[in-house]
């Protein structure tokens, strides 16, 4: 052979397998990087806030400083055109001026004015005063810990509404501030604590919302001399009389920032929409902050923690990623929506194992082989039916169908096992007598299929008078008006049916496989001493196959739990916490596919789906990683096939 | 005694094994041998399983490169060549030396393209010369006249002593100098078996061969020279007859006696 | 009997009765699908009804049922003439209904928009306003009439949209030079700027001249009268097709039904998707799967040649292939978010900076689209074919293998010339199995790149002609947003099934093939090695 031959081909030999090395490791690197990058994109919801202190203060973020830092006199707007001014008087009287503009058709202005005096007996001497920013209501802080809390919305009139003995060690409260939003009260006292607090129904009680403590954010030793909120976000600045700065947040109590201003602040303010901080001191010298804060409002607890968010009685797992305005607080916790995933994974499970685990055990065990090589294939096309189309059909002719025949569905839960328990007792002379019976071993199921169909039709028909009979005609409004259940259309049977529709073949191909692959002289031992065909296939090829089917049960779950379609149609996508089967639910998956084509790019809420998806992803591989050990254990002890 | 290494003589050793130490990982599974095969001669190997007799022919081409965790100590020589270190061009040294395997291993292609498969890696497309060499291997391995008339038909369609023949004409295809037989026929049945050992008998004329064989009766039948394996070690070798008659070390009688084994 | 129990017999029985539960879920998707898709272009024929009240109302029967509380038969009747009566269906008591009688000369009739239209023919007027006779005959003729004429507007159509992207793309070039530098290129720009205002101005011409002909053509109008005597004037032009099915023979049925399936096939979707073809959604699918092909294939193949012929079989190779395995069972939704951050707005995002900075903050890469659909998918599917492929050469003897390399082979030509065609059948169940599951994927796609109803597809005789940054429609995607998003859920319903049936069918037969391919293979090489 020529010499230059034999070059040639291990030249190309070498190359070759540089190509294939390389291009073989960019494909696990690139599957790699997919984790890393989910990752990346999700981490800065995690980073530490920063701040810098500015070297020039541009001239326009000087203006905003507010003239007065004693805060005796506040004024604000109030409504369209109107304008509201009080005044701390001494003596603990308060004024209030309320000035309204209005224009008449001919866009002639009348302006009109009310003074009244707010004389109400107080528990102590006004030590801060807050006028909330639409200027609708006052709320003032007492020497001796008592907040009070006036309602100023009627024209020309004051009301209190209540006094709340705040703090049981009557401290003194130094200073009021409301946060975005106007509805929580951020409370900075005489301890250094700072507090929020908002109006809650306290249950079982017919009276109006009163005051309460809602979070404790981190504060200070000394006392707190001022609180400043955020124009952006529900984060507030704290200042103590060194002109040390504590950047806060509401709802995660998290301790944002720390700045030194090094001098006793006289006033301060936010700019540019809350990204500057900017004070000054006495002696008119100024000093101010780039805040870089990515992601104030998420922390461990907020995402995974129960949260007392502004307008609930109570601390709740809440997701609500958007709302109408822009003032709102972000309730971005995952709990519900990681309950919503397992709620419609357990169902279907529940659903799907047993059914699949019986089958995959008659498929390969009891069934004519013949046959089975057409029930195969004829399951694993069943797997393969789009996900988009079991979705579909669950939320359009399952979910109404359902609605319509709630009876005969739960009828034919006793319907059909009934049936078949009569089917098997008449079984058994047929099989031995009869020459078609005789036949009929490993054929079984082709009998039993028109029984299920059967029972499903004779479910169907019984449910309606019954239905008229038991429950006036109307099972739903029987369930909501005499046991309280609500009943949603979309609920969570249609998922578990669904969902169970697309994990059982995974399930039965993967059982089967293993089952199929126990050597058949296990079995033939058993049968040879005289163990009965169910006695062989439950206790000695179960057994041996149990790593086999419990990776096919987990890769099963695995899949169950990162389906979008199917839940996403088949649900009505609400993020509720309910174990109830005839509720809906909203899950991790789902919820991507919903809120990411309006989630900001690099936003909060992006970045939030984003570590949702990480959730998933880890979820599932660690599931599937521990599915596939357990399969190669399986393999080893008995061979490939 | 004398008489051997005039034979020696007469006939130069074309492969000789010195010291050769093999490991797979840390277990030993060669332990200094030493021997030499001669040409125009069919030398076997024969032992128990587990002797290495099937580790030393595979080192003969290097197809224990194969396996990741094998360290090879000594030197193997090729008309002279070394053929153990990094230099040795494998592709070059495979040509020279064909195997065939104990299972049949036609590739699923037709019987044609079976026996080209070595010219026409090596970048050989003549037609002509494609077309004598498929008839001049096919009757060297004694196989012609069966199938002559199915030429492209799939070779996965031939019994298992046709399928080895197949094998044996792909390796002579390639005109190699020597020709290593991994038990050749312990997958076939008895006439095939027979029918490869005639060939064997008729190959030799041309090709040194080498065989591993489990069974002893083939090995007296076949080889002039026998060299018997025990636990990685060389314990014996010399002429067949002798060895089989009156063997020098007691291991060797009790194995070909049939004590153990 | 106790014995009976004891042996498990029951227990069997019971195990098979899931197996028939499986199929009895399988067959009833299956009847529920054909069902309710297999009707939907079976021209029906329309029953008028007189009810108690004196009123007419027509309609096709689409559904009877018991009431469950009043034990009352009920019919449901597609009334169609969604315009008039603001919805398609209607439930009719048995009770109120005094007679029935099927009109023969009630008409079917397909229009642009509003749906269906089921009435009697009153009157037909020319295109100068001439009262014709208002017989089947004379629309007919005249309808075929308004066809010929209107295709030869498409020759304007044409010419209009060459003028438009012309028009575009000298739109872009100026964006491009005012981006560089608008002074130093001044005189280009405004060169360029009377260019485009020419091409504006021919395009308006043309675009008049359409109108004209367009409007002259709609002067030819039939006015139907419904069941009721609610008379409605249609321009002639926007009547697709025209029925009489009450006098339709079987033959004629079967010759419309194959129409309406052509029409499905080849046509575009109108009225927000509920009707008219699929042909962009079918079109667009097809691309990406291909697309993803190219993307997938070779890349899987050369990985999983990496690992099982080249890698060095340890620790590092098996926690490899564990994590390939295991990818093919991540969440298809989590490879979307990946391709929505890494694709579009990773890769997409930079390749806009430095090559269209001029149209920002306008995305050309920066957005979903085809190409990223495809990749995204290729990575959902790699490891369908890196395992597909491993399987199929792991199962190949290692004699062949020592045999070619005995025979004096480098790895590479074995590899070429013995193993890769020996693995070709499990390679290419592999490749047949991800399409079917890309076919079938909608999740992702949500996020990167599928739209509702995309303007344009994305190959078209417009330079490049293959345009992989444009949005596609798909199948799946189609089920979903007509199914779940569209107003009129009810009317969209036998589009959706005749989707999902179309969806399932090219599932069914990729899957299948697979399923054939690798039985093949298996019983290849279980014949081969002895």
């Amino acid at each position: 052979m020529a010499p230059n031959i034999v070059d040639k081909s291990l030249r190309n030999d070498r190359i070759a397998a540089w190509l294939i090395k390389s291009g073989g490791l960019f494909v696990i690197v690139v599957v790699i990087g997919i984790l890393l990058l989910i990752g990346q994109v999700a981490l800065p919801l995690f980073y530490s806030p920063k701040a810098e202190q500015l070297e020039k203060i541009p001239s326009e973020l000087a203006e905003l400083l507010e003239s007065d830092n004693s805060a005796k006199i506040q004024s604000r707007k109030q409504g369209e055109n109107g304008k509201i001014t009080v005044q701390l008087l001494p003596g603990d009287r308060i004024s209030v001026h309320q000035q309204l503009v209005e224009q008449d058709l001919l866009g002639n202005e009348k302006a009109s004015e009310k003074k009244y005096l707010l004389e109400d007996k107080l528990p102590g001497a006004i030590t801060a005063l807050w006028l909330g920013r639409r200027g609708q209501s006052l709320y003032a802080g007492t020497d001796n810990g008592w907040l009070i809390r006036w309602d100023l919305a009627e024209e020309g009139e004051g009301r209190l509404i209540e006094k709340v003995e705040a703090f049981k060690d009557h401290r003194k409260i130094t200073a009021l501030a409301t946060l975005l939003g106007d509805y929580s009260l951020a409370v900075g006292d005489s301890t250094g604590q700072v507090t929020s607090w908002m109006p809650v129904k306290t249950p079982g009680t017919g009276e109006d919302k009163r005051l309460a403590q809602i979070h404790r954010l981190p504060g200070f030793t000394e006392p707190v001399v001022h609180l400043l909120a955020s124009p952006r976000d529900k984060s507030l600045a704290v200042f103590n009389a060194d002109g040390d700065i504590r950047i806060v947040h509401l709802t995660t109590e998290r301790l944002l920032l720390e700045l030194k201003s090094g001098m006793p602040v006289k006033s301060s303010a936010f700019g540019d929409n809350g990204r500057k901080l900017l004070v000054s001191g006495a002696d008119g010298k100024m000093v101010a902050w780039n805040l870089d804060i990515p992601h104030p409002e998420v922390s461990l607890s907020t995402l995974f923690g129960k949260v007392w968010y502004e307008g609930y009685n109570k601390p709740e797992y809440v997701w609500q990623s958007s709302a109408a305005t822009d003032d709102f607080e972000a309730k971005i916790s995952l709990v519900p929506l990681i309950f919503g995933t397992f709620k419609a994974t357990l169902f279907a499970m529940l659903f799907a194992v047993p059914v699949a685990l019986l089958a995959a055990i008659y498929t390969s065990q009891f069934m004519a082989p013949a046959l089975k090589g057409r029930i195969k294939p004829a399951v694993e096309i069943m797997a393969a039916v789009p996900s988009v189309v079991v979705g579909f059909l669950a939320g359009l002719w399952l979910a109404p169908l359902m609605d319509k025949h709630l009876m005969a569905l739960f009828l034919s839960f006793i319907f059909v096992p009934l049936m078949l328990l009569i089917a098997i007792l008449a079984w058994r002379p047929f099989a031995e007598k009869t020459k078609v019976g005789r036949g009929m071993i490993g054929y079984e199921f082709f009998g039993l299929l028109p029984i299920v169909a059967l029972s499903f039709w004779l479910a169907g028909q019984v449910a309606i008078p019954l239905e008229a009979v038991l429950f006036a005609g109307d099972l739903k409004q029987w369930l909501y008006s005499s046991l309280g259940i609500r009943y949603d259309q979309r609920n969570s049977i249609v998922i578990a049916i669904s969902l169970g529709f697309a994990v059982i073949p995974i399930i039965f191909t993967i059982a089967e496989d293993a089952l199929s692959n126990v050597p058949r002289n296990l079995s033939a031992a058993s049968l040879a001493l005289g163990a009965s065909r169910w006695q062989t296939a439950w206790r000695v090829v179960l057994p041996s196959a149990l790593p086999g089917v419990f990776s096919a049960i987990m890769i099963g779950f695995g899949r169950a739990v990162g389906e979008t379609m199917i839940v996403l149609m088949a649900t009505g996508n609400t993020p509720i916490m309910s174990w109830s089967f005839l509720n809906g639910l909203r899950s991790l998956s789902a919820n991507i596919a919903v809120e990411i084509p309006e989630a900001p790019f690099n936003g909060t809420l992006y970045r939030t789906l984003f570590l949702s998806a990480v959730l998933l992803f880890l979820l599932t591989f660690v599931i599937n990683t521990a599915a596939e050990l357990l399969r190669q254990r399986f393999r080893k002890k008995y061979g490939r096939y | 005694m004398s008489q051997e290494s005039v034979q020696t003589n007469k006939q130069p050793a074309i492969l000789e094994v010195e010291d050769l130490n093999l490991y797979y990982g840390a277990a030993q599974a060669l332990k200094n041998v030493s021997l030499s095969m001669l040409r125009n001669h069919v030398t076997a190997f024969i032992g128990p399983s587990g002797c290495g007799k099937s580790t030393l022919l595979r080192c003969l081409n290097r197809m224990n490169d194969l396996i990741d965790s094998v360290r090879i100590e000594g030197s193997i020589k090729l008309d002279n060549q070394e053929i153990t270190g990094n230099a040795t061009d494998v592709i070059s040294l495979r040509r020279r030396v064909g195997m065939v395997f104990q299972q049949p291993n036609p590739f699923p292609k037709s019987i044609y393209e079976n026996i080209v498969y070595g010219l026409r890696i090596a970048g050989v497309n003549d037609k002509a010369t494609l077309d004598e060499t498929v008839e001049r291997s096919l009757k060297g391995a004694a196989i012609w006249n069966e199938v002559k008339d199915r030429l492209h038909e799939s070779a996965l369609g031939l019994s298992g002593g046709q399928a080895q023949r197949i094998c044996i004409a792909r390796a002579i295809a390639n005109a190699p100098d020597v020709l290593l037989m991994d038990e050749p026929a312990s997958a076939l049945d008895p006439l095939s078996t027979l029918k490869i050992e005639e060939l064997i008998d008729e190959l030799k004329e041309k090709y040194s061969i080498v065989i591993v064989t489990h069974n002893m009766q083939q090995a007296a039948r076949v080889s002039d020279s026998t060299a018997f394996f025990y636990l990685g070690e060389l314990i014996e070798m010399g002429n067949t007859k002798k060895i089989f008659t009156n063997p020098e070390k007691k291991q060797t009688e009790d194995y070909i006696t049939g004590r153990f084994g | 009997m106790k014995n009976y129990w004891k042996r498990g017999e029951p227990m069997v029985l019971a195990a098979g009765a899931t197996l028939a539960a499986i199929l009895f879920m399988t067959i009833t998707l299956m009847a529920v699908i054909l069902g309710n898709s297999l009707g939907y272009f079976w021209v029906k024929g329309l029953v008028e009804y007189t009810l108690n009240d004196g009123s007419h109302i027509m309609g096709q029967v689409t559904g009877k049922e018991l009431h469950a509380l009043t034990n009352a038969k009920r019919v449901q009747l597609k009334v169609a003439n969604r315009d008039i009566y603001g919805q398609d269906f209607r439930w009719i008591d048995e009770s109120d209904i005094k007679g029935q009688s099927v009109p023969k000369e009630a008409y079917l009739l397909d229009r642009m928009e509003h749906g269906n239209f089921f009435g009697f023919l009153k009157e037909l007027k020319g295109a100068d306003g001439t009262l014709l006779n208002p017989d089947p005959e004379m629309l007919r003729k005249l309808s075929t009439d308004l066809r010929r004429q209107e295709s030869a507007l498409k020759d304007i159509k044409k010419k209009m949209s060459d003028l438009n992207q012309a028009s575009e793309v000298i739109r872009l070039k100026i964006a491009k030079l005012e981006y560089r530098n608008a002074e130093a290129n001044g005189a280009a720009i405004a060169s360029l700027n009377e260019k485009r205002n020419n091409i504006t101005e021919q395009f308006d011409l043309l675009k008049d001249e359409l109108n004209s002909r367009q409007q002259e053509l709609a002067k030819t109008t039939a006015t139907f009268v419904d069941a009721s005597g609610t008379a409605k004037e249609f321009a002639l032009l926007d009547i697709l097709n025209i029925h009489q099915p009450n006098k339709m023979s079987l033959l004629d049925k079967v010759w419309v039904y194959a129409g309406k399936i052509g029409e499905l096939l080849f046509d575009d979707p109108r009225e927000s998707n509920t009707e008219g073809g699929l042909f962009p959604a079918i079109f667009g699918t097809v691309m990406m799967v291909i697309l993803m092909s190219l993307f997938s294939m070779p890349f899987g193949v050369i990985a999983a040649i990496y690992l099982r012929e080249y890698a060095r079989e340890g620790r590092l190779v098996q926690l490899v292939r564990i994590a390939v395995n295991n990818l093919a069972g991540v969440p298809s939704i989590v490879y979307g978010v990946f391709g929505l951050g890494f694709f579009v707005y990773g890769i997409g995002g930079s390749l806009d900076k430095f090559f269209f900075p001029e149209r920002l903050p306008t995305p050309v890469f920066g957005t979903g689209g085809i190409l990223w659909a495809s990749l995204t998918l290729a990575l959902l599917t790699v490891p369908v074919v890196i395992v597909a492929t491993e399987e199929s050469l792991a199962s190949i003897p290692k004699g062949i293998r020592e045999g070619s390399l005995a025979l004096g082979a480098t790895k590479f030509q074995t590899l070429t010339r013995v193993l890769l065609p020996m693995a070709t059948p499990g390679i290419m169940t592999g490749l047949v199995l991800s399409m079917a599951r890309a076919v079938g994927e909608v999740a992702p796609l949500m996020l990167v790149g599928v739209v509702k109803m995309a303007p344009s597809l994305p190959i078209d005789g417009q330079f490049p002609f293959f345009h992989v940054d444009r949005k596609f429609m798909h199948l799946g995607f189609h089920i979903y947003d007509v199914g779940f998003q569209s107003p009129n859920v009810e009317a969209a319903k036998p589009m959706v099934y005749v989707t999902t049936l179309l969806l399932l069918l090219i599932v069914i037969a990729a899957s299948s093939l697979a399923i054939r391919f690798r039985n093949q293979m298996r019983r290849r090489y279980t014949t081969s090695h002895f």
